[in-house]
C-alpha cells in the first residue's frame, strides 16, 4: 500500500499516462489519416507506431552503430568544446583584460546562428570527422564559458572575504570556493550545449558523410515512402541520442553538485 | 496530497545561511544573463568620470581586437597558419564585396528569413508560456507536460525539419513550425521556474486573504515570472534565428539558409559568408529588440533599478 502509495504521488505516474495518451493519439490520428481522410503520404506524415517500433527493433544493430558514431563525435567535440570554455572562463575570471577582450565577442558569437556555419565548417574542412568535432566543440565551447564565468563570479562575497581573512592562496579559492560555485554554473552550460553537440554532428552528417545517423536518416528520406519507417526509426534515434545526451549531463551534475535547491527532497518551493 | 507552500518554506528557512544563499543565486539567475552581466556592473558602481575611463577600455579592447583579428584574416595570416585556400577561407574584402554585389536579393532573404524567425519565435512562446501556466497549476498532471517538453528540445533540429516539411509543405509554415518546437521548451521551463520562485512569504499573505488560485497567478505568480520570461525570450531570439536557418537549409526556395547552403555547393564561399554576416546581424538586432522591451517591462525589477 505504502510503496503504491509513493508511486501515485511520484511524478512517474502522469509522465507514464502522458507518453501513453501521446501514443494513442498518434495511433488514432495516424490510422485516420490513413483509413478515414485518405492524406497522401499518410504513413509518411504519421506513420503506425508499432510500425516504426518494429522497424526499430528489426535494424536496431544497424542503427545502434550509426547511433554509436554520431554519439562518440559528438562527445569528443563536446568534451574539447568544454575543456576549452572552461579554461577561458577561468582566464576571463583571473583577468580583467582578457575578459574585456573576450566577453564581448562570446557574447557576439551566441547570437550569431552557430550550426549555420556547419556547411561552411564542412566546405573548409572537407572531412566529416574533423568538421563533425569542430561544429560539437564549437558549439560547446560558449554556453560553458558562459555559465562557468557567471559561477565563478557568483560566490558569496563573505565567504570571499573570510577567505582572505585566512590569507588563502589565490589557488585556494579558486580550488575550494569559486570551483565549487561554478559548478552549477557548468553544468547549465553542459545542459545547454549537449543536445546541441548531437544535432551539429547530425547536420555535418546531411551534408554528406560516410557514417552516422544522420546519412542513413537522409538516405531513407530519399527512398520516399517504401523506406518510411525506417526514416522515423532515424529520427526517433536522433532524438533518442538528444535525449541521453541531456540526461547525461544531468546525471553528472546530481553527482557532481548535489547541493543545489532543485535536487532538495522538496523541490524549489512550488 | 496537495504541495503547500508553507510546508516548502520550511527546509529552506531553518537551514540558515547556506541554503540561503543558495537560493538567493539561484533567484539572482535570470537577472545574471550574460548580456548585463559585467559590461554595466562597473559603471553603476563607480563615479561617472571612472566609469567613463571603464567604458573606453572596456569598448576599445575589444574594438582593437576586433580590427587586429579582421587585419590578420585579410592579410592571409590566418591561412599561413593553417594552412588554407582562399577559395576555402574568403576574405573579408571578398566577403564584403559578395555583399554588395547581391545587396537587394540578401536583404529580401534575411527579411523571409527573420519573418520565419519571428513568427516562430511568438507561437512557441505563447505555447511554452500556457504549458508552465498549466504546470504550476495542475503541478501533478502538468509537471508531466514540462517533462515532455524538455524531451521535445533535446530533439535534434535537423530530425524535427523534414518531418515538419512533410505536415506543413515547403512553405514558411514548416519552418515557423520548426522554430516553435525549438523555441517552446526555453519558454516553458523557464516561466515555470519563475511562476515558482515566487517569496513564500508572499504567498503566505496571498493565502491569508483567502485569494483564490487565479488571484495568486494574477498577482503574483505571472509579476514574478516576467524576469524569467524575458531570459526565455532572450534565449529564444537566437535560437529561432538558428532553427530557421538550419530548416531552411533542407527544403526551401528563399531565405538566408538556403542561399548559404546553396552557394557553398556552387563553391561561391564568399556569398556563402555573406549570408552568415547577414544572419549575425538579423540575430543580433532581433535581440536588442527583445531586450529593449524587456527594460520596458520590467522597469520595476531590482535588477533595473540604477
Amino acid at each position: 500500500m505504502k510503496q503504491n502509495n509513493a508511486f501515485m504521488r511520484g511524478r512517474l505516474l502522469p509522465l507514464l499516462v502522458w507518453i501513453f495518451g501521446l501514443l494513442v493519439i498518434w495511433e488514432t490520428v495516424s490510422w485516420w489519416l490513413l483509413n478515414v481522410a485518405r492524406t497522401p503520404l499518410a504513413q509518411s506524415k504519421l506513420p503506425y507506431v508499432h510500425e516504426v517500433a518494429s522497424t526499430l527493433w528489426k535494424y536496431s544493430g544497424t542503427l545502434l552503430k550509426e547511433g554509436g558514431a554520431t554519439f562518440g563525435n559528438a562527445g569528443v567535440g563536446f568534451l574539447i568544446g568544454a575543456l576549452a570554455g572552461v579554461l577561458l572562463a577561468v582566464l576571463m575570471s583571473l583577468s580583467r583584460t582578457i575578459e574585456q577582450l573576450a566577453f564581448p565577442y562570446a557574447i557576439a558569437s551566441q547570437m550569431i546562428p552557430v550550426l549555420g556555419l556547419a556547411p561552411i565548417i564542412y566546405g573548409i574542412v572537407r572531412d566529416e570527422q574533423v568538421s563533425r568535432i569542430i561544429i560539437s566543440g564549437y558549439i560547446t565551447f560558449f554556453p560553458v564559458a558562459l555559465n562557468m564565468l557567471r559561477g565563478l563570479r557568483s560566490v558569496d562575497p563573505s565567504a570571499l572575504e573570510l577567505m582572505h581573512s585566512y590569507a588563502a592562496k589565490p589557488w585556494a579559492v579558486y580550488w575550494k570556493l569559486r570551483f565549487p560555485a561554478a559548478l552549477p554554473g557548468l553544468f547549465s552550460g553542459l545542459k545547454i550545449a549537449a543536445p546541441l553537440a548531437v544535432t551539429g554532428a547530425i547536420l555535418v552528417e546531411l551534408m554528406g558523410a560516410q557514417h552516422g545517423i544522420g546519412v542513413i536518416m537522409l538516405r531513407n528520406l530519399y527512398y520516399g515512402p517504401s523506406h518510411t519507417y525506417m526514416f522515423w526509426s532515424t529520427v526517433l534515434v536522433g532524438a533518442l541520442l538528444g535525449m541521453a545526451s541531456y540526461w547525461l549531463m544531468s546525471l553528472a551534475e546530481r553527482l557532481a553538485a548535489p547541493w543545489q535547491p532543485e535536487f532538495r527532497p522538496k523541490g524549489g518551493g512550488q | 496530497m496537495k504541495s503547500s507552500p508553507v510546508l516548502d518554506a520550511g527546509p529552506a528557512a531553518s537551514a540558515g545561511k547556506g541554503a540561503d544563499s543558495i537560493q538567493f543565486s539561484s533567484a539572482e539567475h535570470p537577472q545574471h544573463s550574460p548580456n548585463n552581466v559585467n559590461l554595466t556592473e562597473p559603471l553603476q558602481q563607480n563615479n561617472p568620470r571612472r566609469s567613463m575611463k571603464l567604458l573606453n577600455r572596456g569598448v576599445f579592447l575589444p574594438l582593437l581586437a576586433g580590427v587586429a583579428f579582421l587585419l590578420l584574416w585579410e592579410y592571409q595570416v590566418f591561412h599561413k597558419i593553417f594552412d588554407l585556400k582562399k577559395y576555402q577561407l574568403p576574405l573579408p574584402s571578398a566577403i564584403a564585396e559578395a555583399m554588395r554585389d547581391n545587396f537587394s536579393l540578401l536583404i529580401s532573404y534575411t527579411g523571409y528569413t527573420l519573418a520565419e524567425a519571428v513568427l516562430g519565435m511568438l507561437i512557441g512562446s505563447a505555447c511554452g508560456f500556457l504549458i508552465a501556466l498549466a504546470a504550476t497549476a495542475w503541478p501533478r498532471w502538468g509537471g508531466g507536460s514540462l517533462t515532455m517538453v524538455a524531451a521535445l528540445n533535446a530533439v535534434p533540429i535537423v530530425a524535427l525539419a523534414p518531418i515538419m516539411n512533410l505536415w506543413f509543405g515547403d512553405g514558411i509554415g514548416s519552418r515557423a513550425a520548426i522554430v516553435t518546437a525549438t523555441t517552446m521548451a526555453a519558454m516553458a521551463i523557464n516561466a515555470y521556474k519563475g511562476m515558482a520562485a515566487v517569496d513564500p512569504l508572499a504567498l503566505d499573505l496571498m493565502h491569508s486573504y483567502a485569494a483564490g488560485k487565479p488571484a495568486v497567478f494574477r498577482y503574483l505568480r505571472i509579476r514574478s515570472s516576467l524576469p524569467y520570461v524575458f531570459t526565455a525570450l532572450k534565449i529564444n531570439a537566437t535560437a529561432s534565428m538558428i532553427g530557421a536557418i538550419v530548416g531552411e537549409f533542407f527544403f526551401s526556395s528563399r531565405g538566408l539558409g538556403y542561399l548559404l547552403s546553396n552557394s557553398i555547393k556552387v563553391a561561391k564561399m564568399p556569398l556563402g559568408w555573406s549570408c552568415i554576416v547577414l544572419a549575425a546581424i538579423a540575430g543580433v538586432v532581433f535581440y536588442l529588440v527583445v531586450e529593449r522591451l524587456e527594460k520596458v517591462f520590467i522597469r520595476w525589477h531590482p535588477s533595473r533599478r540604477s
